[in-house]
């Protein structure tokens, strides 16, 4: 296996080289659904941490074993598991933001980032490895999240984890926090993202040059 | 009788339109932005989606009616060979329904896929290679929780959704997801003759035309409760029936618990 | 071959039937440990409300102050309309043994999807005692400010009597309710549910409250 990345690198390509949002467009639903506030974008963050890190756990420890076919159920069966665990964790304990989630902790079963993890990293290295991959996986997908819904509460309702930012004369841009701006706001940061990569690797060639 | 059909007809508008599963509910987006560069492509996408969330809306339907819901009568049935029938009565399977309905619709895509392939070749061609992407689209798993959050969450047994208005839940989410991915590969057929700038290419003008989208049908909001006004007659109650006293409460340090 | 097929299948699936017989274990675990805790959630979001509806925010916190014990008994109306029977929640809240009002959860159609709210009375179900909403999706910034103290509070002490209306502009007539600018559908939504409770729930409340 020494042709696979080690720990530190599958956790610092997760963050941004191979942000799962940005770069990879997996797990779009929860990005685009539960954006309008920061608070709900941060436990939802927490939630598909403590999912990817189980199921990659798991999956790692259980790799050798594992027989081709069987593997994306016994995947899915790992995944939904978990959700569940989540999911009545968050109804016991933070029972307002689990009624405002509603149906998309359970949607985070059919959250391509997971399912893709565990085939392409666990299922084939160490439980190190996989937990690190997960951390890493989980932090890009949580700087993604934030930074679509920093600016989509800011400008939507004028306020930053319910905090004013910005002055009462400022003009709630409302359809920030409806559907629209969701999707507005995400290919805009795309757009962004992908400006910003071709601008470095102008830059990179221009040095090599 | 009448009252029904304004329901059903409304749970297929508010599906289709209102309330669509891709631009309101931002379920099953990786295939709009994936898989709607032609317009054939989208309609097979949408027609197996449309298939497959029939099939397990109906399974789902049929497992939390009979099997999960607290009370229901297979797993009443079956508890009370072990317990006695006050405890059966109370089995609540629900924990589970995350798994089952997960398992329900990836075996459920299986078989479909191996009947269609066997038995209507030209259909399998049409749409075919889309089935295996659709397990781990999220419309179908939605549209399966929504069924559940209408029969387990109803305060009401008698207010339960039955089969026939999850099927159409069901089948008019299909029909809002084909109608939304069909409208965006129209658009994106024309965007490839447009000059778009570089690091717009691909995914992010598909979302900004996607949050044009939404915005348009944002003004379908509202037009159910007006349809459901217009439709329904109003009718004056006749009298009350029966007082049902279901427990006591009392306060306590830490908030009010249910006595006896 | 029969044995052949058998030892094969469990060979194949003996870890999938392991991982199932775990994942059980511990979902029945994580139910026994935090069912209860979900249960309470879900009925204490309503209950807890209940002094507040009856007596209002201030006069609650008062009461809470001085330890009084409000007695809450959850019961369910039933009223008969057009042969169906629709079923209200209705909580009787007692102090020292006195009745000293009734809340009932109820919900109808808004703008935009359901809303769900709890309406307080008074014993003789002659005055609305308090409003709230539990759960909403009207328009975020217009339909939403339905849940704002100040909106809320204009139904306090308005008369069984007469249906309310939500008016634009200023609210004149006894009856009538500010609706909020840009959210009329909102607040006719929340007005309509109101005068729909309290036709349903006026006599058999008032027959119940003689029969203590």
């Amino acid at each position: 296996m020494a042709d696979q990345p080690t720990s530190l690198e599958r956790f610092v390509q997760g963050i941004l080289p191979e942000n799962p949002v940005f770069r990879q467009l997996l797990g779009l639903c929860p990005t685009l659904a539960v954006t309008n506030n920061m608070k709900s974008a941060i436990t939802m963050t927490g939630a598909v941490l403590f999912v990817l890190f189980c199921a990659n756990v798991i999956t790692s420890l259980i790799r050798n074993l594992l027989k081709p076919h069987l593997r994306i159920v016994i995947f899915t069966l790992t995944i939904a598991t978990f959700v569940t665990i989540a999911d009545r964790f968050l109804a016991a304990y933070l029972y307002q933001m689990s009624k405002t989630l509603g149906p998309y902790i359970p949607l985070i079963i059919v959250n391509c980032i997971i399912i893709c993890r565990c085939e392409v990293c666990a299922s084939k290295q160490g439980v190190i490895t996989a937990g690190a991959d997960a951390i890493g996986q989980s932090i890009g997908f949580g700087i993604a999240l934030s930074a679509i819904a920093a600016v989509r509460e800011i400008l939507g309702t004028g306020m930053f984890f319910e905090i004013r930012v910005l002055p009462a004369a400022w003009p709630d841009w409302v359809v920030m926090v409806l559907p629209p701006g969701a999707f507005l706001t995400f290919g805009l940061l795309i757009g962004l993202v992908n400006w910003y990569e071709g601008f470095r690797a102008q830059k990179a060639g221009k040095i090599e040059g | 009788m009448l009252n029904y059909l304004v329901d059903i007809f409304l749970i297929a508008v508010s599906a289709a339109l209102i309330n669509n599963f891709v631009l309101h509910y931002f379920v099953g987006i990786c295939p709009f932005v994936g898989v709607s560069r032609r317009i054939e492509m989208a309609f097979g996408m949408g027609c197996a989606v449309t298939f497959v969330i029939s099939i397990a809306a109906f399974i789902s339907w049929a497992i939390t009616t009979f099997i999960l819901v607290p009370g229901a009568p297979l797993s009443q049935w079956i508890a009370g060979f072990f317990v006695p029938a006050e405890t059966a009565a109370k089995v609540d399977l629900t924990i589970l329904s995350y798994i089952v309905y997960i398992l329900a619709i990836s075996s459920s895509v299986q078989f479909v896929e191996m009947y269609v392939r066997k038995f209507y070749p030209p259909l399998y061609k049409s749409f075919g290679v889309y089935l295996p992407l659709i397990t781990t689209n999220c419309a179908i798993l939605f549209a399966c929780l929504t069924i559940m959050a209408n029969i387990v969450g109803v305060d009401d047994p008698a207010d339960a959704w039955d089969l026939g208005r999850s099927l159409v839940l069901a089948i008019f989410g299909g029909v809002g997801f084909t109608i939304a991915i069909v409208i965006m590969a129209g658009i994106r057929e024309e965007l490839d003759l447009c000059d778009v700038p570089k690091p717009f290419q691909g995914a992010a003008i598909t979302l900004i035309v996607a949050g044009i989208l939404a915005l348009g049908f944002m003004g379908f909001t509202g037009v159910d409760s007006g349809l459901r006004k217009a439709l329904t007659p109003t009718v004056e109650k006749q009298a009350a029936v029966e007082n049902l006293p279901v427990g006591k409460m009392v306060k306590t340090a830490s908030g009010y618990r249910l006595i006896g | 071959m029969t044995e052949n097929v058998k030892t094969n299948f469990f060979s194949q699936a003996w870890l999938v039937l392991l991982l199932a017989i775990c994942f059980g274990a511990m979902l029945a675990g994580m139910q026994i440990a935090l069912g209860p805790t979900i249960e309470a959630n879900k009925v204490n979001e309503t209950l807890e409300r209940v002094p507040e509806m009856v007596f209002g925010a201030d006069r609650a916190r008062e009461l809470a102050d001085r330890e009084q014990a409000v007695d809450v008994t959850p019961l369910t109306v039933g009223v008969d309309k057009a042969g169906k029977t629709v079923r209200y929640s209705v909580f009787e809240a007692k102090t020292d043994g006195q009745l000293a009002g009734w809340v009932t959860k109820t919900a109808g159609q808004g703008y935009a999807d359901k809303i769900e709210m709890l309406i307080g009375f008074d014993p003789q179900v002659e005055k609305i005692t308090g409003i709230f909403v539990l759960d909403q999706k009207e328009t975020p910034g217009l339909g939403n400010k339905i849940v704002t103290d100040e909106w809320r509070s204009q139904f306090v002490a308005k008369s069984t009597g007469q249906s309310l209306a939500a008016v634009k502009g200023k609210a004149k007539a006894g009856n009538e309710i500010d609706a909020i600018t840009g959210a009329t559908i909102s607040s006719k939504a929340v007005t309509d549910i109101i005068n729909t409770a309290v036709v349903d729930l006026r006599e058999p409340l008032i027959t119940k409250a003689k029969g203590m």
